[in-house]
């Protein structure tokens, strides 16, 4: 029963981000019909923006940036990730949908991942980095965990899985109500009808671009403090994110919000799970899901067949 | 076994007599290159490291096996560092824990690579580029995290370190030989009817299962190659290194190997090794200025790659080989354009009074409310035209599909000699004898006109499957010259014979369309069902195309036409079916139907009447 409890708060914490990640995935794939395979290392470079704002490059503790400071890092560090998307949109990949080559936006958003992350590893040299924890969550209970029925919680858990959720409401919200939410959906069932009846398409697009990334980056940042922070983590996250994307086809926001969670929820599972005496543990964590999605992706029905497409 | 000896002995004398007689200044110019590629490690200066370029070579190797895949597939794969990972730790696995030999494991490592290929390519050649591009980036990490995260097998940090083997030298030497056999196999398949097949699969999927091409089994054909070839890189590489590491084989290498393939241009089967060469000179030009201003410039290598394939993508695209070939003036002079002939008809004429061949039994088809075809049926004998008219959204290419297998009806059948196909796909049906055209898309506008033929040739090969095409067995060249001549006749009798070298997509619109009718007839079939011919032709297209099915039909076809051109229709056709809303409305001769005043009212309405 305390594992269990246990399992959820840290699977649903983890499975928030991987969520909002793959929220990001879906719309974007569902407005352009392209993978955005730079959204991990953008949100990887929203995170870092943070940081370096925040602490600098230099080892930090979670007490050394004071509130003032924290926010307006946060503020720089979304709104980079927030250019850097829009930017990626407008020269990485809108050229090549023009001329309808899957190849070359591919490899152009691809390198545009790879960039980012080697310029991130040129400035951060040190293995992983501490993430400085704005709210004092260490002052409640047992240095930031409280123990609920044998099981022992993080507190900040509970604040990550509210902000993803949040975040995720906002997003439906505006993607419903709003008239640019509106927009959205109409470039999303018709690019070429949207454009013909004046939406201004590149635009919008290039914006939810920016503000799938910004996003993404709030909830990593919110998330960061709970774990050491590498370079390498915003590609796992953006690999987290693509597989609950995949594995609802990248469909509706709502649906790959829960993807993210059941993702979330699988991974502490497995990561506890015994068979027999024998305990799978981290390393299952990380490999399983992976199997599982390529098993499932393999076993899709015809629907996606090559003759479709006529 | 004497006659094996003679047999594989004359072969031999043969093939030499046939390099002889193709070999060109070009020829030697390579030949010399390789030849002197390979004294290098003799006769170098200290400051090359022989190590390196054999490490370039297969790294080559294993860009040119991706080539399969992304330029003939058109499978955008981010997975090939997954293969060379396969390859690499089955290698270190069984010769420095279990020890093996080096040959023994580099085999069985080749045989893990294609088997991981055949499970993973199961999945993924049938989704669409975008969903490839996904699932091999997803494997390319899946194998990454698994040998991070099981030290047991990966050796951990330290990786596996391998018991010492051959010489950097050798491995130079081996490294050049396969990447010359590799880029040799490679353009061969390319040229042969499994890379024309792969090519037109790749720009409409659906005109090529119409013409018989089996898309699935080529593009996996290719996917395995691939991680075939991966493996045995993979596994040569980690013996030149002397250790396997798992850091080395992960996203990012998978990422190097698909930036080598579009830098050194998807055009040609030296793209790969010239993007692997491209890559290594940035590089190392970084890392020489990196080490005059006292900076460790490895860790930037990533960000050059990027930067250098964009720049490339930028500038349009076309890669290294491509931008060399234009520089040296290698264009083929353009060829003339002629007006075609028009083709003279006999006068005799076979009415069909035998069994009919094609048979369609009331066929119903809905989609959700809507009755596309609303059991509809009709009889084709040979050597007949039919025409099926009717106004748009009646039903018309509805039916086509049907009888081609792109849709299951949801009652009744369709039989071939009184033999139901039940529910057998488009490539299938064209194999016995049922070859449609597409309305939309007329011919694969990336291969030249002769190439469109010889994708509805594929179904009359019977020695060009994929491993005699690549090594180019007597008896696949000896087919594929007689079917390249059957080819080329064919296309000058429907009056292309000019365009044969030309890709298709420059051809003006009725020409592209005559070609998608020639590859159609290359197929053999004995049934043709085309869907509106004419579209986009003027009035000397029009009797062109009339000339061509009137003398098909003497010659004993069965043609049924999908057409808006009552002129054509009036002229060619032997029997008219009118359809409206999904069902038939009348039948009969041209005349007939002209006549009918259901007809009239459904194409201008009641209120004309």
């Amino acid at each position: 029963m305390s594992l269990a409890l246990q399992v959820i708060v840290t699977g649903l914490a983890a499975g928030g981000v991987y969520g909002l990640v793959a929220v990001g995935y879906s719309v974007i794939y569902r407005l352009t019909g392209i993978v955005h395979f730079a959204y991990g290392e953008l949100i990887a470079l929203g995170v870092f923006v943070t940081l370096l704002v925040a602490a600098g490059t230099g080892p930090v503790t979670q007490q050394t940036a004071g509130t003032a400071r924290f926010v307006v890092a946060l503020v720089v560090g979304v709104g980079v990730c927030v250019v850097a998307g829009a930017g990626s949109y407008l020269f990485a990949v809108q050229p090549y949908l023009v001329r309808g080559s899957t190849i070359g936006w591919v490899a152009a958003i691809t390198a545009v991942a790879f960039a980012i992350q080697a310029m991130l590893a040129a400035i951060f040299t040190r293995p992983s980095y501490v993430f400085p924890d704005l709210l004092p969550f260490r002052r409640v209970g047992h240095d930031g965990f409280v123990t609920v029925g044998g099981a022992s919680i993080q507190v900040r858990s509970f604040f990550v899985i509210a902000v993803a959720l949040a975040l995720a409401a906002a997003a439906g919200w505006t993607l419903e109500r709003t008239r640019v939410g509106r927009a959205l959906q109409a470039i999303a069932s018709d690019a070429e009808g949207a454009r013909i009846v004046g939406v201004p398409v590149d635009t919008l697009v290039a914006m939810a671009f920016g503000a799938a990334g910004g996003m993404a980056a709030i909830a990593a940042v919110v998330a960061a403090p709970s774990g050491a922070v590498e370079v390498e983590t915003g590609a796992l996250l953006g690999l987290k994110g693509l597989v609950a994307a995949l594995i609802v086809r990248f469909g509706s926001p709502l649906r790959a919000m829960v993807a993210g969670l059941a993702l979330g929820l699988a991974e502490a599972a497995i990561a506890n799970a015994h068979i027999g005496s024998f305990q799978l543990g981290a390393s299952y964590r990380e490999v399983l899901p992976l199997a599982i999605v390529l098993l499932v992706v393999a076993l899709w029905p015809q629907l996606e067949a090559v003759e479709e497409l006529e | 076994m004497t006659a094996l000896v003679e047999r594989t002995g004359g072969a031999l004398a043969e093939a030499a007599r046939d390099a002889r007689s193709a070999w060109t200044r070009r020829h030697t110019a390579a030949a010399a290159l390789v030849a002197l590629a390979a004294l290098v490690p003799a006769i170098a200066p200290s400051w090359v490291h022989v190590d390196s370029v054999a490490n370039g070579f297969y790294l080559a190797l294993a860009a040119t096996g991706l080539w399969l895949t992304v330029a003939l597939g058109g499978m955008p794969s981010l997975g090939q560092g997954a293969f060379m990972a396969i390859g690499a730790f089955t290698v270190a696995l069984l010769t420095a824990r279990a020890g093996w030999p080096a040959l023994p494991a580099t085999l069985v490592a080749v045989a893990a690579a294609a088997a991981g290929g055949v499970l993973a390519g199961a999945g993924v050649v049938r989704l669409r580029p975008v969903f490839i591009a996904v699932t091999t980036w997803i494997l390319t990490w899946a194998v990454t995290i698994f040998l991070l995260a099981f030290r047991s097998v990966s050796g951990g940090a330290q990786g596996l370190v391998l018991p010492s083997g051959i010489s950097v030298t050798t491995h130079y030497e081996l490294g050049l030989a396969l990447l010359v056999a590799a880029v040799l196999v490679a353009a061969s398949l390319a040229r042969g009817g499994p890379g024309i097949e792969l090519r037109a699969a790749r720009q409409v999927p659906a005109a090529a299962a119409a013409l018989g091409v089996p898309t699935a089994r080529r593009r996996l054909g290719a996917f395995v190659a691939s991680a075939a070839i991966g493996g045995l890189a993979g596994g040569l590489a980690v013996q030149l290194a002397g250790v396997a590491d798992a850091s080395e084989y992960g996203a990012y290498l998978s990422f190097k190997l698909f930036v080598a393939v579009l830098l050194g241009g998807v055009a040609s089967a030296l793209g790969p090794s010239a993007g692997i060469a491209g890559l290594a000179l940035v590089t190392g030009a970084a890392g020489v200025l990196g080490s005059l201003e006292g900076v460790e410039s490895a860790r930037f290598d990533p960000m050059l790659a990027a930067l250098l394939l964009l720049a490339v993508l930028a500038l349009g695209g076309e890669g290294i080989v491509p931008l060399v070939r234009r520089l040296v003036g290698r264009d083929a002079e353009r060829p003339v354009r002629r007006a075609p002939t028009v083709v003279s008809v006999p006068a005799e004429r076979r009415p069909g009074t035998k069994p009919p061949i094609l048979v369609a039994d009331s066929l119903t088809k809905r989609f959700g409310s809507l009755v596309a075809a609303d059991s509809v049926s009709l009889e084709l004998v040979a050597g007949e035209v039919c025409a099926l008219i009717g106004p748009n959204g009646s039903g018309k290419t509805t039916m086509l599909r049907l009888l081609a297998g792109v849709y299951r009806p949801d009652g009744g059948r369709v039989l071939v000699d009184g033999a139901d196909l039940g529910d057998a796909p488009p490539r299938e049906r064209a194999a016995r004898g049922v070859v449609r055209t597409l309305q939309t898309s007329a011919a694969f506008g990336d291969l030249t006109a002769l190439e469109n033929l010889l994708v509805g040739m594929g179904l009359r090969r019977e020695h060009g499957g994929a491993f005699r095409t690549a090594f180019a067995t007597p008896l696949a060249r000896e087919e594929d010259e007689r079917l390249r001549a059957d080819a080329r006749s064919l296309l000058a009798d429907v009056g292309l014979g000019w365009a044969a070298d030309v890709r298709a997509g420059e051809l003006a619109g009725p020409e592209q369309r005559l070609v998608a009718v020639a590859a159609a007839l290359a197929a053999g079939p004995r049934v043709l069902l085309l869907d509106e011919p004419s579209a986009g032709s003027s009035l000397d297209d029009v009797s062109r195309l009339d000339a061509l099915l009137s003398r098909l039909r003497v010659q004993g076809m069965s043609i049924l036409l999908v057409e808006h051109n009552l002129r054509l229709v009036r002229s060619v056709a032997d029997r008219v079916i009118v359809m409206a809303a999904g069902a038939v409305i009348a039948t009969g001769t041209p005349a007939d139907v002209a006549g009918d005043a259901d007809v009239r009212a459904a194409y201008l309405g009641r209120a004309a009447l």
